[in-house]
């Protein structure tokens, strides 16, 4: 009974449309004067919820990468990406894909990098003849190769749901073989049908503006050494170094390029609270779910059945990834890395599967899952800066779906993929 | 009766604003928290013991304040598939039945949040030496803003005005 109270009326208040922290709070609430106990337990989590050191990180990375989108680091690695692969068949679609490897190196957000990508890259394209498709498509798919590498906030979500035992150090380190693997594949994708619409390319612009162009971007891309150094080397915390990129991205655009201005600081703050206000508050909301189906053995439970239909891993591993793609299409990552963490986790840690591969999986997987109607948050910001229909969005989006899909398949069986780098460090 | 609504919103609108600003100040205050603590620890090496304690403070006085500015902005997240499948005239209805939910939430952050205050008077935090009073303030304080801005809604909602229109624009410059 108290599981149908738990799941069902969740479900419901879901299905009407009620936010999902509020969603979860109720659904605690209801079953926990169901089973007897005070009520007082879902506000006090609430509140420890939010409350781990660990998690300012998210509002700091969040905030960075708003400083960067806004104050102009990212134009300039476009650029630079732009001298680098323009020249190839596609030219600005390769620049598209490079810039976002770039940025995505600085920024977490895929929300952020496709509107800082695509604010810049989809208007040139229409410009010079893409199709507005292909220009949105190219920067919707392309934007998820941040979720991947460092600093990704997706995965220090993703560590504290998994209880805040599995290394952030190591999950950052994890997605970057896979990131470059999705850029690859993008790539690829890219030219060919660039190739079968005839896209142009871009000159080459010599090596000395080349050059020139890295000098000009290279005051952001020391972040990725500053960010991934701190934290692989354990000088910093993932916070203390979130926050150094705070302070690093603040300066850089007031004193290097000069493009920070009272307004612009006001709506990267604005934006930074709003963004970090709506997902820690689900983080404090869904502690006291958590807490119930922890209490309530949901996930021995679950593993229990999933085990009775198979003891093969990679059938496991392929239930769950057909799972979290339909979620995924629904719902956006952040709530279901905080609401599915503590389902999947234990059960694929019986079935031998490494916490950090799972969560390279996760984070890959349910970045598709913002690129797919009804709810695909970095399609919609990519289909509304090049001012198309989601629907004309879908209808050529499936070359670069297969990549993603491709991608996904190989790093779910591939473990070594995820796995590897890490071990390197150790 | 209708102008005095219109006023009245108005007014949340001020209140919201000022929640946000208070919560930017928020964000900046943690910010310089941070960099002051990694700036002892690794140049002074002397690391404040209270910095940890009072960033956490600050951050979860932000999240309450910017949680309750988002249910008057309406930016928080939701599965919104069946609100796009059924016909319009059935939205005021579901986005009613999801207000009161929200509005049930709140309420219990104010009750059983003020239990909690209460209850912390006499705790101390410990190295900032506050009473555990300040650690669940943020939670009534968003409550009675929650509380507030969702009866505002329901109210302009009876009264006929658009509060359901959904705005692209908005979602948009929010990213």
């Amino acid at each position: 009974m108290e599981y149908w109270i738990l799941f069902g009326t969740f479900g419901l208040l879901m299905v009407v449309g009620t936010p999902i922290a509020f969603s979860l709070g109720i659904a605690s609430f209801a079953t926990i004067v169901y089973l007897g106990r005070p009520p007082v337990v879902v506000f006090q989590q609430l509140n420890s919820g939010v409350s781990p050191f660990t998690l300012l990180a998210i509002p700091f990375f969040i905030f960075a990468g708003d400083l960067m989108m806004r104050g102009g680091i990212a134009a300039r690695i476009i650029a630079f990406a732009g001298a680098l692969v323009g020249h190839i068949r596609g030219g600005l679609g390769q620049v598209n894909v490079v810039a976002s490897t770039l940025f995505g190196g600085i920024s977490g957000s895929a929300v952020a990098e496709a509107a800082a990508v695509g604010g810049i890259m989809i208007p040139q394209m229409k410009a010079r003849g893409y199709g507005a498709d292909y220009a949105v498509n190219v920067t919707s798919m392309s934007a998820l190769i941040a979720l991947l590498l460092p600093p990704s906030h997706n995965m220090i979500i993703y560590s504290l749901s998994g209880g805040g035992r599995i290394s952030i150090a190591d999950l950052f380190t994890a997605g970057i073989i896979p990131g470059l693997m999705l850029a690859l594949a993008l790539m690829f994708t890219a030219y060919v049908v660039a190739r079968r619409r005839g896209y142009p390319t871009e000159p080459f612009p010599g090596f000395a503006k080349t050059l020139q162009y890295l000098v000009i971007s290279i005051p952001g891309l020391l972040l990725i050494a500053i960010i991934f150094g701190g934290v692989r080397s354990g000088i910093f915390t993932a916070t203390e170094s979130s926050c150094i990129a705070v302070i690093y991205a603040f300066l850089v655009t007031l004193l290097v390029y000069r493009t920070m201005s009272w307004s612009t600081f006001v709506h990267c703050v604005s934006g930074a609270v709003r963004t970090t206000a709506m997902v820690l508050f689900i983080i404090g909301a869904a502690a006291s779910f958590g807490w119930l189906m922890a209490y309530l053995r949901v996930a021995p439970i679950l593993t229990d059945m999933v085990g009775q239909l198979t003891s093969d891993p990679l059938m496991v591993l392929l239930l769950i990834n057909v799972l979290l793609l339909l979620l995924g299409t629904f719902m956006d990552m952040g709530p279901l890395i905080i609401i599915t963490t503590p389902i999947f986790l234990p059960m694929v840690s019986s079935f031998g599967v490494d916490p950090v591969h799972f969560g390279v999986i996760m984070i890959l997987n349910l970045g598709i899952g913002l690129n797919t109607p009804p709810l695909g948050p970095v399609q919609f910001v990519a289909a509304a800066v090049g001012k198309i229909s989601i629907w004309a969005a879908m209808r050529s989006v499936w070359p670069f779906y297969i990549a993603g899909i491709i991608v996904l398949g190989l790093v779910t069986y591939i473990p070594a993929l995820s796995l590897w780098l890490p071990s390197l460090f150790r | 009766m209708k102008n005095g609504l219109l006023a009245a919103s108005r007014l949340f609108g001020a209140i919201s604003t000022l929640a946000l600003w208070l919560a930017g100040t928020g964000l900046v205050a943690m910010t310089v928290l941070v960099a002051y603590q990694v700036f002892m620890r690794y140049v002074v090496n002397a690391s404040p013991p209270w910095t940890e304690g009072a960033s956490i403070m600050i951050m979860s006085w932000f999240i309450f304040l910017g949680a309750a500015v988002g249910v008057r902005e309406k930016f928080h997240m939701g599965f919104d598939v069946l609100l796009y499948a059924l016909p319009d005239s059935a939205k005021p209805w579901l986005r009613g039945v999801s207000d009161v939910a929200i509005f049930a939430f709140a309420f219990g952050m104010i009750w059983y949040g003020l239990e909690l205050a209460i209850r912390g008077w006499s705790v101390r935090i410990p190295v900032l030496g506050l009473p555990q009073t300040f650690t669940y303030l943020p939670i009534v304080v968003s409550g009675v803003l929650i509380c507030l801005f969702v009866l505002e809604r329901m109210a302009l909602r009876l009264a006929g005005e658009p509060v359901d229109v959904e705005t692209t624009e908005a979602a948009v410059s929010e990213a």
